[in-house]
């Protein structure tokens, strides 16, 4: 063997030592500088980060039924470059999810690493596509607000929208106390993506939603969204609103608009059909108003029921001659009399005893101007202009409800007042929501008195001869005494002039008139039949009763 | 010299002979044999003592491994429990939803409707005090 030259060596030593300060550069490197790199990469693929999110409360209606809750739906995605055949994978997800098979089709071959096919699938659609089991099709978890009675009581439970975030009615007023607060999870995850029991795990646990219970009777509901549905259809009405309250304590028992939406469709749904009517159309009432300014006239003495003037069909008040409905004339009438036949000329002989103090401050009272306060997103206050900028004549037109507006949940409010003996209640929908912390009620909220009890059994009375003698008798009931009074409305329109046929038809009332159980208020929006919109009204609040008193076995009182 | 002489001679020079045979007695060895012996003992003791180490270690490193891969297991089955428990309670609360969907008024009162079912237009309802009075 020939020896080796020691150049050869040196020249091998040197390589070697070289190689070695380069590799240990180099690990010095990855070591030190770029540490936190190979960090977060090496954690990037074995730690999870994942988001636990909170479950949003579900809604009850008062005897527990649900109205709103949340669920888990599976969202189906591809990854496209794990799919061979794409065109028959378009082809039986389009006949499964019933869409075009070509939309699918473009997503698949679009280019992308993972996509959506469609979020959030009905569960026998998502187990059919399951079953097809093709690789590079999965299923991700997306909660999903679904509501059991569809269209019902949408208006007054609101949405959720895509982001989680309550919209409109219960779901945006108490969307703090519905949604919950997220948790978070850290954990090491093996390459088949499950949870290394002796990994890092670190968890904030989500905190759940509180369930929220409302005031809301699901069979009242369903009662009052079927008549109203069947006014507004047979009327041809633009729109209609109707809301129970109890007189008791201000509970909304059901509170419905027309037209109406699916509210787990929302993006499908008619702008138009959105608002709630009932808390956000302020529209002048009509002849409704007439039972506050009689009120104010009862409760300072000024007039009793039997106070008798003499009806020429009109009334001369600021310049102006103010004419009853139907150019009417009633001859000798009493202050009952002037309910029964809704004689404005009548309301502007009790408004010119009030003066125009008196009669705002009655309005004002009974909360005309200002809103409820009811636990709903978006209510609207109505307008009553300061007496300030009242011409004279507002004196007579807004003793019979011209000329100030207001929502069918004020006008509920005014009735609900004069049949519980003359106390004012803020209107609530949500009776108590259990969280962690427990449970809350919602006390009853007394705004105050408007009138005394002898005047609110006073003005009963007079409601129950409208109704049994005059001319709201389309809602009187057989076995029970129905107070109340109706109220058409003409519909001004942009340039201050009131609209030719078009009128606002309602109906306020409760039953039974001397013990209530419920006060109903009903708005029919350009009814077909025009000045005859308030039997249609009538008709909505008969029906209503008949259900509501059957159903909570209310003894008759006739 | 006689036979018996030479006789004897022969016998004690085996007997020298097989003397010399004999493994030396260990307190009369020389002392650099006794420490090989003392080493060879050592070695012996420490390589079974070695062992016995490793043997442990082997043992413990098993029974960490065993409990590890146990944990692990037990993990992953809790994993799969805790899956199984989600998608059950998922299941229950689309079984409500159902359920409260069927139970809705609207639903029963279309569904009547279907069968022909028609509401009772008056209901009579007979006070109470009246018949008492009566009797």
């Amino acid at each position: 063997m020939a020896p080796v030259s020691s150049a050869r060596l040196r020249i091998l030593f040197a390589l070697f030592a070289v190689l070695t300060i380069v590799l240990s550069a180099r690990v010095a490197y990855w070591q030190t500088v770029a540490r936190p790199t190979l960090l977060e990469q090496a954690n990037g693929q074995i730690l999870s980060d994942q988001v636990l999110h909170a479950r949003r409360g579900t809604i009850y209606d008062r005897n527990g039924a649900i109205l709103a809750a949340s669920v888990d739906l599976r969202s189906l995605y591809a990854i496209p470059a794990r799919i061979a055949d794409k065109a028959t994978v378009a082809n039986d997800l389009g006949i499964l999810l019933g869409r075009a098979s070509g939309p699918i089709l473009e997503r698949l071959t679009s280019g992308a690493d993972w996509v959506f096919i469609q979020r959030r699938l009905p569960e026998a659609t998502a187990n059919a596509i399951a079953d097809l089991h093709v690789d590079g099709l999965g299923f991700v978890e997306e909660p999903k607000r679904l509501y059991p009675n569809g269209d019902l009581a949408s208006h007054l439970l609101g949405f959720v929208n895509d982001a989680g975030v309550g919209q409109e009615g219960v779901e945006e007023r108490y969307d703090r106390v519905l949604r919950g607060t997220d948790g978070k999870l850290v954990a090491e995850r093996d390459p088949a993506d499950r949870e290394i029991a002796l990994g890092l795990r670190e968890s904030v646990p989500p905190r759940n939603g509180a369930d929220v219970t409302l005031t809301v009777d699901l069979s009242i509901q369903t009662s009052a969204e079927r008549e109203l549905r069947t006014a507004v259809e047979r009327e041809h009405a633009a729109s209609g609103s109707i809301v129970v309250l109890d007189p008791r304590n201000g509970a909304i028992l059901a509170s419905a608009s027309y037209p109406t939406f699916d509210p787990s469709a929302v993006i499908a749904a008619d702008p138009a059909a959105l608002p709630d009517r009932v808390i956000d159309w302020a529209y002048e009432p009509g002849s409704v108003m007439k039972a506050i300014t009689m009120a104010a006239a009862l409760q300072d003495g000024l007039i009793t029921p039997n106070t008798t003037y003499v009806d020429t069909g009109y009334a001369d008040i600021g310049g102006r001659r103010l004419y009853n409905a139907l150019g009417e004339v009633w001859g000798p009438s009493t202050m009952t009399q002037v309910l029964e036949h809704s004689a404005n000329a009548g309301a502007v002989f009790v408004a010119k005893k009030l003066g125009e103090q008196r009669l705002y401050d009655a309005l004002r009272s009974f909360g005309i101007g200002t809103a409820t306060g009811v636990d709903l997103a978006g209510e609207a206050p109505g307008i009553l202009r300061p007496l300030a900028q009242w011409y004279p004549v507002d004196l007579g037109t807004a003793a019979f409800g011209q000329g100030l507006t207001a929502t069918p949940l004020q006008l509920a409010s005014v009735y609900a007042a004069i049949a519980n003996g003359g106390t004012l209640y803020r209107p609530y929908v949500v009776a108590s929501w259990r969280g962690a912390d427990g449970e809350h009620r919602t006390a009853p909220a007394a705004i105050r008195r408007v009138v005394s009890e002898r005047t609110a059994a006073t003005l009963r009375d007079m409601l129950v001869a409208t109704v049994d003698k005059g001319i709201a008798h389309a809602a009187h009931l057989a076995d029970y005494s129905v107070a109340g009074k109706t109220g058409t409305a003409q519909i001004a329109s942009p340039d201050g002039h009131y609209l030719d046929g078009q009128y606002i038809s309602t109906f306020a009332g409760f039953v039974p008139s001397h013990d209530p159980y419920m006060v109903v208020v009903v708005a029919l929006e350009k009814p077909r039949s025009e000045l005859y919109g308030t039997v249609s009204a009538m008709a909505v609040f008969r029906g209503v009763a008949e259900d509501t008193l059957r159903y909570a076995l209310v003894q008759p009182d006739r | 010299m006689t036979v018996l002489a030479l006789t004897a001679r022969r016998r004690s020079v085996r007997v020298r002979r097989a003397r010399r045979a004999q493994p030396p007695r260990s307190r009369s060895l020389p002392r650099h044999a006794r420490a090989v012996t003392r080493a060879a003992a050592w070695e012996t003791r420490s390589f079974i003592a070695a062992s016995a180490a490793i043997a442990v270690a082997f043992v413990l490193a098993l029974i960490y491994l065993a409990g590890s891969t146990g944990i692990a297991s037990v993990g992953y089955q809790a994993q799969r429990l805790r899956a199984q428990r989600d998608e059950l309670g998922r299941q229950n609360a689309l079984l409500e939803l159902e359920l409260s969907r069927l139970d809705s008024p609207a639903r029963i009162e279309a569904e009547a409707k279907r069968l022909g079912l028609v509401r009772v237009p008056y209901i009579p309802v007979v006070t109470a005090d009246p018949v008492a009075v009566q009797r």
